[in-house]
């Protein structure tokens, strides 16, 4: 075999692997878009039919057109972006501190980190509850960033630290011997270097803040501070629920979020960190 | 550091200790109505409640089912997607969608393909791979429906997994991967022995996140079977929510959750510090 | 609440905070009370869980608050419309902050719950006019309100089960529609033969079982509900539990009885011919007319047994909050809500009016509304009880044990009975 076609052959071999995996992956996606599509859709229908007889935008038109959609749009968005920025920026602090530098307590530190991770936040919706009141963070937009903030935090340092820790010590110790200090070392090597580490927390981050339900529910009264989650579960009735408009708001909701992704794992390209251990 | 981990003491770990304080009392929700403490009642009663016995057993096979698979089938992929490849942004968004997906539709929808009938499910198993001669009623038993219930964890978690190994694939140098095809190393060992050893790191830091998750799995079981057939397919955040939020009974419910916690530290710190030491050695 | 005549108006506010619950002149309705006259001020918030996707939440947020705004030109009515799986979570939540609204639309079920959190207004000691209001509802209805001698909500929207069937598959298949427990057994076995199972249901809780036991001549509690061995137990229970359990276990019913959601709903079921009865509420009707427009679907009674055809109530409850700063305005509300017109107009969108005399009026919003008027004249509540949470959990496990066949319907019942019993004994 020449390496020509065995190069050939393993590409086909991957491309069919990858479609494979890709149609399994897609099919609950594609019934919910086919559902979407449909108008009669209070009662769902067998999975295995997915393309709609007479499909209709009606659903899109119907959420689009809903009071306030577009408003608890842009309330989730403006809460997501300002949470991730922080989150992305003070978990890589953490981490970065966690991951690089030596001093006293950061077993502890780190082991409470750790604790966070592994407690059910639901269990602590009611002290989460009694602190924003205490706070006065309880029904605004803005009252939400701490929270979301601070809940992230364990999740993203945690995934952050592991990747602080890949970079070679020897780049660390070149600029400290060029007499840079941890904060620039933190700015101009580890950020950098872990680029699509970054990557992942904004995506993760974003993910969780746009997506995030339990809390914004519990919280917020006011009608026009609403976030998009709460809004899309609105249309389920209690005693039926029209799958078309819940699918159609559901896949609205999702473009966002696939953006800051496909946005973001662009990062995931093979940058600096050749040239840097090259030298 | 300092802002992060005070905000984080804030949100995070002072709700935890106020939680924590409860599970020692018979705690009424009620400002001013008295909470008597009852110091360690609330675990003892825990430990022997079967069905809370019975979650963890549960979460723990759940957490064996889907956590090796998800680690495999993520890993593969994401080495798939990490050459070269047309089209490859394609595929990694078309992996990722399950990911993005919210809960209560993907939980909805694979009710409809587990469902007893003439689900897709049913339809796989018995008319093309012929493993049952009679339709499965996946949510009538303990296993069936926690299978079910681990099928939808895997396909929701893949993508999930494959986005943090592409990024740690991204930092082996590409050099490194050239030179050992140079040398003529079948895919699998150049796999084997260059990318693998660079992204240690993240496979153990996917494996505990996994793990945590696995144990402290939730909205798919309270969406899809909400723990019956009679408590069969409970879990531990499920039964914690039920006795929490459904009869009120907080004390208990907090105590079920921090036995959780506890356990899963445990096993976490036990595993954290093994990788650690394979690591280092 | 009070009926100022006009020039009372120089009170205001101050009036009306001092004279608070202690008025003895009263009006039943808003309707006699005229705006130029009134002294409430200030905003009321009220929680619901009304549908965003029906009329529902459009007709209280358009027709009903603006009408009652228009009254009493100071007051604002703020309601939030909360996704009804969450709306307990988030009071709770909210009761231990002490953050509630004024005003909660709340699942009959709650009422005695919250009742005993002490969150709840004891309505039949601070509004004066209760006993008005309280005369002009179901007696059914009214009772899902009272904890232990007091009441402390009034009832707001009811609706009950009645069979639901396709007259034109009863036809085909050559079968009388069943109207007794006995025929609707004696028939399983030619609905079997023309292809559909006699009965579907998808749960094994109160509202499922109870018309079975209760029409048996069965019940749960003794009257004050204090405790359940003799009652959930009886003879009488087990026969109207064994009925289901013996047409399951011949063939006649679906496993959806058995929980998991997975299999076909009972409502697509019974449009589709595969369930030739099901037992459902007032709300299938829009769903199957835009669902299924080619479907007619029709209603009789429960079927009767030894007790009679006795169905269970459902429905939805307003309750006032005890840290509400501003009950009379609330009150107000709440009087208006229970007005013909609210009625009315809730009643056109599918909520059944809680007033007993609109009956005839109702079905001609819509016809459909006859059966469940007569189902409702016998129609009883549900155990009202804090522990009907956990009494209704037990209660599906081991009934639905005796379906699998774990356990006879004896064991089943006696086993649910003194779980029950432990759990009433907390709050008596």
């Amino acid at each position: 075999m020449t390496d020509t076609r065995r190069r050939a052959v393993s590409l086909a071999a991957r491309y069919l692997l990858l479609a494979a995996a890709a149609v399994v992956m897609v099919y609950p996606f594609l019934y919910m878009l086919s559902t979407s599509l449909k108008s009669r859709s209070m009662s769902l229908t067998d999975p295995t039919s997915l393309w709609p007889t007479d499909p209709t935008l009606d659903n899109y038109t119907t959420v689009l057109g809903s009071e306030n959609f577009a408003r608890y749009f842009l309330n989730s968005a403006a809460v997501a972006i300002v949470s991730t920025t922080l989150i992305v920026l003070l978990s890589a602090m953490m981490a970065y501190a966690f991951a690089r530098l030596d001093w006293p307590g950061k077993r502890f530190f780190f082991t409470m980190i750790i604790v966070g991770l592994t407690i059910p936040t639901m269990m602590l919706i009611i002290p989460q509850f009694l602190l924003a009141r205490d706070l006065h963070l309880l029904n605004s937009l803005p009252g939400l960033v701490p929270f979301y903030v601070g809940t992230a935090l364990a999740f993203n340092t945690f995934l952050l630290a592991g990747f602080f820790e890949q970079i070679p010590f020897e780049l660390d110790e070149a600029m400290a011997i060029d007499g840079a200090g941890p904060w620039r070392r933190f700015w101009s090597l580890a950020m950098p270097l872990s680029k699509p580490a970054i990557g992942t927390c904004v995506i993760f981050a974003f993910l969780g803040t746009w997506d995030e339900f339990a809390w914004a529910l519990t919280v917020l009264n006011d009608v026009d501070n609403r976030t998009l989650p709460i809004a899309i579960a609105l249309f389920q009735g209690q005693h039926s629920t029209s799958w078309g408009l819940v699918f159609a708001a559901s896949i609205i909701a999702i473009v966002p979020v696939l953006i800051v992704y496909i946005v973001f794992q662009r990062n995931f390209v093979a940058g600096l960190t050749t040239g840097a251990l090259k030298s | 550091m300092l802002p992060g981990f005070a905000l984080y003491a804030l949100i995070m770990l002072y709700p935890a200790v106020q939680t924590m304080l409860l599970s020692f009392r018979d705690w009424q929700i009620i400002p001013g109505t008295p909470s008597p403490w009852v110091g360690l009642d609330n675990y003892i009663r825990a430990f022997q409640d079967p069905v809370f016995v019975n979650s963890l057993v549960n979460a723990a096979a759940y957490t064996a089912f889907t956590v090796p698979l998800q680690i495999v089938i993520g890993l593969a992929l994401a080495v798939l997607l990490d050459a070269k490849l047309p089209g490859r942004v394609a595929f990694r968004v078309l992996f990722y969608l399950p990911v993005v997906t919210s809960w209560v539709v993907v939980s909805l929808l694979f009710q409809y393909i587990f469902q007893s009938d003439d689900g897709l499910a049913n339809h796989v198993v018995v008319d093309m791979l012929g493993l049952s001669s009679d339709n499965v009623s996946w949510f009538q038993n303990r296993w069936t429906g926690m299978f079910a219930i681990g099928v939808l964890g895997i396909w929701k978690g893949i993508g999930w997994a494959m986005l943090i190994f592409l990024a740690a694939l991204t930092a082996v140098p590409q050099e490194l991967k050239e030179a050992a095809s140079l040398d003529g190393a079948g895919a699998f060992q150049r796999f084997r022995h260059v990318s693998l050893p660079a992204i240690r790191g993240a496979l153990a830091v996917v494996f505990i996140l996994l793990f945590i998750g696995g144990f402290n799995v939730f909205i798919s079981v309270l969406l899809m079977t909400g723990g019956g057939p009679g408590n069969a397919t409970q879990v531990p955040l499920t039964y914690m929510y039920q006795q929490a939020f459904k009869f009120l009974d907080f004390g208990y419910g907090s105590a079920i959750s921090f036995s959780l916690t506890a356990l899963v530290l445990a096993l976490s710190a036990l595993q954290y510090w093994w990788t650690r030491r394979r690591m280092a050695a | 609440m009070k009926h100022w005549k006009s020039g009372a108006a120089a009170f205001v506010a101050i009036a009306s905070i001092s004279v608070a619950g202690c008025s003895s002149s009263s009006e039943p309705t808003s309707s006699a009370t005229d705006g130029s006259g009134d002294t409430l001020t200030g905003t009321v918030t009220y929680w619901h869980a009304y549908s965003a996707d029906s009329p529902e939440v459009s007709t209280l947020e358009d027709t009903i608050i603006p009408a009652f705004e228009k009254l009493h030109p100071g007051v604002t009515v703020q309601d939030v419309p909360v996704p009804y799986d969450e709306l307990h979570q988030k009071l709770v939540t909210a009761a231990a902050g002490e953050q509630l609204p004024d005003l909660v639309r709340a699942d009959i079920g709650w009422v005695p719950e919250l009742a005993n959190l002490g969150v709840l207004e004891p309505l039949s000691d601070s509004m004066s006019d209760f006993q008005t209001l309280a005369d002009q509802v179901y007696p059914g209805t009214l009772a899902t309100n009272l904890w232990k001698g007091t009441y402390y909500g009034l009832p707001l929207d009811t609706n009950t089960r009645v069979t639901l069937y396709n007259a034109d598959f009863f036809e085909k298949a050559g079968v009388q529609v069943p109207t007794t427990v006995d025929q609707l057994v004696a028939a399983a076995p030619a609905l079997k033969a023309a292809g559909a199972y006699a009965f579907a249901d998808n749960g094994a809780g109160g509202w499922n079982m109870l018309p079975w036991i209760w029409s048996a001549g069965g019940d749960i509690t003794d009257p004050d509900v204090t405790k359940a061995t003799g009652y959930l137990n009886s003879a009488a229970s087990v026969k109207g539990v064994q009925t289901l359990v013996d047409l399951y276990n011949n063939g006649y019913m679906p496993d959806i009885i058995l929980g998991g959601d997975g299999g076909l709903a009972t409502s697509d079921g019974l449009a589709t011919d595969k369930y030739a009865t099901i037992l459902d509420g007032p709300w299938m009707y829009p769903i199957f007319a835009s669902q299924y427009p080619d479907f007619t679907v029709s209603a009789s009674q429960v079927p009767a047994g030894d007790g009679g055809s006795i169905s269970v109530v459902g429905g939805e409850d307003i309750v006032l909050t005890k840290q509400s700063q501003n009950k009379d305005a609330a009150m107000e509300f709440m009087r208006y809500l229970l007005s013909e017109d609210a009625q009315l107009a809730m009643a056109a969108v599918g909520q059944m009016p809680v007033l007993a005399d609109l009956g005839s009026q109702l079905t001609d919003i819509n016809p459909y509304y006859a059966q469940f008027v007569e189902q409702l004249q016998t129609a009883k509540p549900r155990p009202v009880t804090p522990a009907w949470t956990q009494i209704d959990t037990i209660l599906q496990d081991e009934i639905r044990a005796s379906f699998r066949g774990e356990k006879t319907v004896q064991e089943a019942l006696d086993e649910a009975a003194s779980q029950a019993d432990a759990l009433l004994a907390q709050y008596n």
